[in-house]
């Protein structure tokens, strides 16, 4: 455990001085402006749409490829200068090194989603909305809800990204499979089990009033493809951590 | 000279899997469009594009268009980009006696010559999808062969962009995440203001105003080409 922590701490300074918190605010900054471009009306239900305006681009395209960028980034010391051997050569479990990056990319992502939220109240605030009247859960439950459905993509981007040393190469493979969700999340058939398109589903559906396509199954299901790959891809990387030659 | 540098620059991309982005990019769209009109041929030949379905299935794999080619220049330049830092070579390359210029201009073909070979791929398997779907009426060749060339004419600007950038910056994830970033945006270029370059290659697609957003698109990328070439030929090599 103690030495799960200094990985941690350790992955966290390797961060400190980098531009990760320059890639976080690009995606809530777009999605500000199409909001603040979007006609929303100013009364009843004006936060959701706002929400749903602004959400359409973060969860269908940013959110899934925000994951790649940040696995592929906590690799990027190790890639670098034969660093892996450095690291792997310090009495640190594999197991742990690895759990504490994809830790670190949570980190990254939960950032990116409070700064989405962040952009959110302050394009609503600029439009006048009315402050008292944000629902909160409702904000709260798509928001987390949108963060666990990136998980199994940071499982498996970071097992590419270990694997693959070009920064570029794991996002192409990550690009080649979330531009589909333009067309795949309007599939009922498909939609549900395609890992790339869990984010955009699940933010849109919790709260349930968008009903079309793959928009409208229960939010179980969803869950069981978020929970099953999930797993599915951590224990795939794992695997292969483990055993990579150095 | 400027041949001799290609020849080694494209011998350097061999086994990066630059190619596979090459033709994994284009074909990857064409398969889309196949499961896409694979799976509900009914509705789509008969009913949605019952008056032109070779056009439907331009239109159809054209929307993706844009968005694939600038991703294709963000991830492809940083790739060839890559090459270069990550053996730390810049320093061997450049005490050649080559002009930086040249090296510079290099890369740029280079992966022009990547982006043309994408453009041919999508016109080739866009044709071979649409006479396995055994689609009725005539084809439209002329626009078969412009709905991926003129679109990546258009979008040349992020490709002088991305040059400066990917060569010029050593830490590839900031030109990465803004490239990607831009082209996430394009997705609905057709609904920005015509002023912004990112609307160009979707206007390109469609109006009848074509060559103008392609003349346009050339027009700026030389200016860019130009300043990426001087800050490249007198920056310091680390």
């Amino acid at each position: 455990m103690g030495t799960w922590i200094a990985a941690l701490r350790s992955e966290r300074i390797k961060l400190g001085r980098s531009q990760i918190m320059l890639l976080a605010v690009i995606d809530p900054v777009l999605c500000a402006v199409i909001g603040l471009l979007a006609n929303v009306g100013n009364g009843e239900g004006a936060w959701a749409g706002l929400l749903l305006a602004m959400m359409v681009l973060h969860a269908m395209l940013f959110l899934p490829i925000m994951t790649g960028i940040f696995s592929a980034y906590v690799c990027r010391y190790e890639h670098a200068g034969g660093g892996w051997k450095q690291i792997l050569s310090l009495p640190v479990s594999r197991s742990a090194l690895y759990s504490s990056k994809l830790l670190v990319v949570m980190g990254a992502l939960a950032l990116n989603q409070l700064l989405f939220l962040v952009a959110v109240l302050g394009v609503g605030a600029l439009k006048g909305f009315d402050l008292a009247l944000i629902p909160w859960a409702d904000f709260g439950i798509k928001l987390l809800g949108g963060f666990i459905a990136c998980l199994p993509l940071a499982a498996l981007q970071l097992f590419v990204s270990t694997m693959w040393s070009s920064f570029a190469a794991p996002l192409v493979l990550n690009v080649i499979f979330t531009i589909p969700n333009i067309l795949i999340a309007n599939s009922a058939t498909y939609g549900p089990y395609y890992p790339w398109a869990q984010p955009m589903l699940v933010m849109m559906q919790a709260g349930g009033q968008y009903d079309f396509g793959a928009f409208g199954l229960p939010i179980e299901t969803l869950l069981i493809t978020v929970g099953g790959s999930f797993v599915l891809f951590l224990a795939a990387g794992l695997t292969y951590f483990n055993r990579k030659p150095v | 000279m400027i041949g001799k540098l290609l020849v080694t620059d494209l011998l350097k991309m061999r086994r990066t899997g630059i190619w596979w982005v090459v033709l994994v990019g284009s074909v990857g769209l064409t398969a889309m469009q196949a499961l896409n009109f694979g799976l509900r041929y009914d509705y789509l030949v008969n009913d949605a594009y019952a008056s032109d379905p070779w056009g439907g299935l331009i239109e159809s794999t054209g929307l993706f268009v844009p968005i694939a080619i600038y991703l294709a220049m963000t991830l492809l330049m940083s790739m060839i980009a890559n090459i270069e830092n990550r053996q730390n070579s810049w320093k061997q390359t450049l005490a050649l006696p080559v002009r930086r210029s040249q090296v510079f201009a290099s890369k740029f073909l280079s992966c022009l010559i990547q982006l043309l070979a994408a453009c041919v791929l999508l016109t080739v398997s866009t044709l071979i999808l649409g006479l396995v779907l055994k689609l009725p009426g005539p084809i439209p060749y002329m626009e078969l062969a412009t709905f991926g060339f003129y679109p990546m004419l258009a979008s040349l600007p992020m490709l002088g962009v991305m040059l400066w950038l990917t060569l010029t910056v050593r830490n590839q994830a900031i030109p990465i995440a803004l490239g990607i970033a831009a082209s996430l945006t394009s997705v609905f270029g057709a609904s920005m203001p015509e002023l912004l370059p990112l609307s160009w290659p979707a206007l390109a697609l469609h109006g009848e105003q074509a060559m103008r957003f392609v003349g346009l698109g050339i027009g700026v990328f030389a200016v860019l080409y130009l300043l990426g070439s001087l800050h490249f030929s007198r920056k310091d090599v680390a």
